[in-house]
């Protein structure tokens, strides 16, 4: 009979407190209630994205606090609504953090668009750089190739400048003048003996810078024509200026200028530079004259008697 | 010995039993479907796998809040049902909120390749390009 009596009463707390469904420590629930609901309202998130859910934990907390004073923290009813109220602060905070990554998965996407259109973009860019980079080189190529070509021509046209200039110089030497027919070099009587058509060795450069230029001008053809002073016969000074003006373009022709290109004419005392009546003008009109072509056409004859 | 007073008794007996067991504490039939709705939710939301301790409780709880009910105890079935269903809510919302949670980590990931190729390709960047893992953005 005792022994029943014990086992009853074991039996009835064992009962007991498999019959307390949340853990009898409602204070402590009251009060994580508390805190979980302060938490929640803390965190802005839950507010903006769960504030039904927030005010529901509030409601279960106002519910639980009323509990709390009516039947005393230790009642079931109470401890019932402060686990609710914890669930559902609970519960608010991961609806907030569901919709604040639901957001940043938004602006992810925004974000992924723009680094591939900033890509692309770039890709564009270079694209466009590469080509105007290519375009530049071919630009400078170009103007390099333009410029060099330039350089080469100036410098040539310089060089023939330099080459005329020299040439003329030298013609000059030899008392050239530029007339309608051509430049024009006279050979004055020091270089033949008295009477002689046998040219001097004086003549010698002034012919070989003829020469010269005329190798150098295929173009241009040479005319040799010989004069005489008054003195003597008519017939003796023909000769005599034929046969110098001869002897001077066997020289050129000597010195490699084709024949075809040089011709040999004697005027005798015709076409006087100066009077015959003084022996220091006469000097002048002894003389032959070398006239160079200025293009290819034969050179006109000279106006009046004598011409060929 | 049975007699016919005794069975009118018995009778009456159980009438005014059945009575008060009716109106005082009427079951919480409603309370336990809503809470076998918010399971099911949960458990669709795959709070098995992402919020498992949640599911876990709030199935214990439906399961005690029957058995209160097949006990005719009114009281502790709808405490225990509401308590289900609570639990089965959050487990339903921690479930969305992880996976969610798991889906930025995979696009931030992705944004991070995808940001280090795009630079990669960039000429004059390619120096610094290769190895920028040695400062890891920091992770949200």
């Amino acid at each position: 009979m005792k022994r029943t009596l014990i086992a009853t009463a074991v039996a009835s707390v064992l009962l007991g407190i498999a019959g307390c469904e949340t853990a009898p420590e409602s204070d402590a629930l009251l009060e994580q209630a508390r805190t979980s609901v302060a938490q929640a309202q803390a965190d802005p998130n839950v507010s903006k994205y769960a504030p039904t859910e927030l005010d529901r934990a509030r409601k279960l907390l106002i519910n639980a606090e009323s509990s709390a004073k009516q039947k005393g923290a230790k009642d079931k009813t109470a401890a019932h609504y402060a686990y609710l109220t914890t669930q559902m602060a609970r519960i608010a905070e991961q609806r907030a953090q569901e919709q604040v990554a639901t957001a940043r998965i938004k602006s992810g996407e925004i974000e992924r668009k723009e680094i591939l259109l900033t890509a692309r973009e770039s890709d564009a860019d270079r694209a466009l750089a590469q080509a105007r980079t290519a375009q530049s080189q071919a630009e400078q190529a170009r103007s390099d190739a333009q410029s060099s070509r330039a350089q080469t021509l100036q410098a040539q046209t310089l060089q023939a400048q330099a080459e005329s200039e020299r040439l003329a110089k030298e013609l000059e030497n030899m008392q050239a003048s530029l007339t309608a027919r051509g430049i024009v070099l006279t050979l004055d009587d020091v270089l033949f003996d008295t009477g002689k058509a046998q040219l001097k060795a004086g003549a010698q450069r002034s012919l070989d810078q003829i020469a010269a230029f005329l190798s150098e001008n295929p173009e241009r053809r040479v005319q040799v024509e010989g004069f005489t002073d008054a003195q003597g016969t008519n017939d003796y000074n023909l000769e005599l200026s034929q046969s110098r003006a001869d002897a001077v373009a066997m020289a050129i022709i000597q010195r490699g200028i084709d024949a075809q290109r040089v011709r040999a004419l004697g005027y005798g005392e015709e076409f006087p530079v100066a009077s015959n009546a003084v022996a220091g003008s006469r000097q002048l009109n002894r003389r032959v004259e070398i006239i160079v072509s200025n293009s290819d056409q034969a050179i006109p004859g000279r106006a009046g008697s004598g011409a060929p | 010995m049975i007699t016919l007073n005794g069975i009118r008794n018995a009778v009456w007996c159980a009438i005014a039993f059945g009575i008060v067991a009716c109106a005082s504490t009427p079951m919480p039939v409603e309370k336990l479907a809503v809470a076998k709705t918010s399971i099911e939710r949960a458990e669709q939301a795959q709070a098995a796998q992402f919020a498992q301790i949640e599911l876990t409780s709030a199935r214990n709880k439906y399961a005690a809040a029957q058995a209160a009910a097949d006990k005719h105890d009114a009281e502790v079935a709808a405490r225990m049902a509401d308590q289900a269903d609570i639990d089965a809510q959050l487990a339903e919302s921690t479930a969305r909120a992880k996976q969610q949670q798991q889906l930025v980590n995979e696009m931030d990931a992705g944004l991070r390749d995808l940001r280090k190729e795009t630079l990669r390709d960039k000429p004059g960047a390619g120096a610094q390009a290769p190895q920028p893992a040695t400062t890891a953005p920091p992770q949200p």
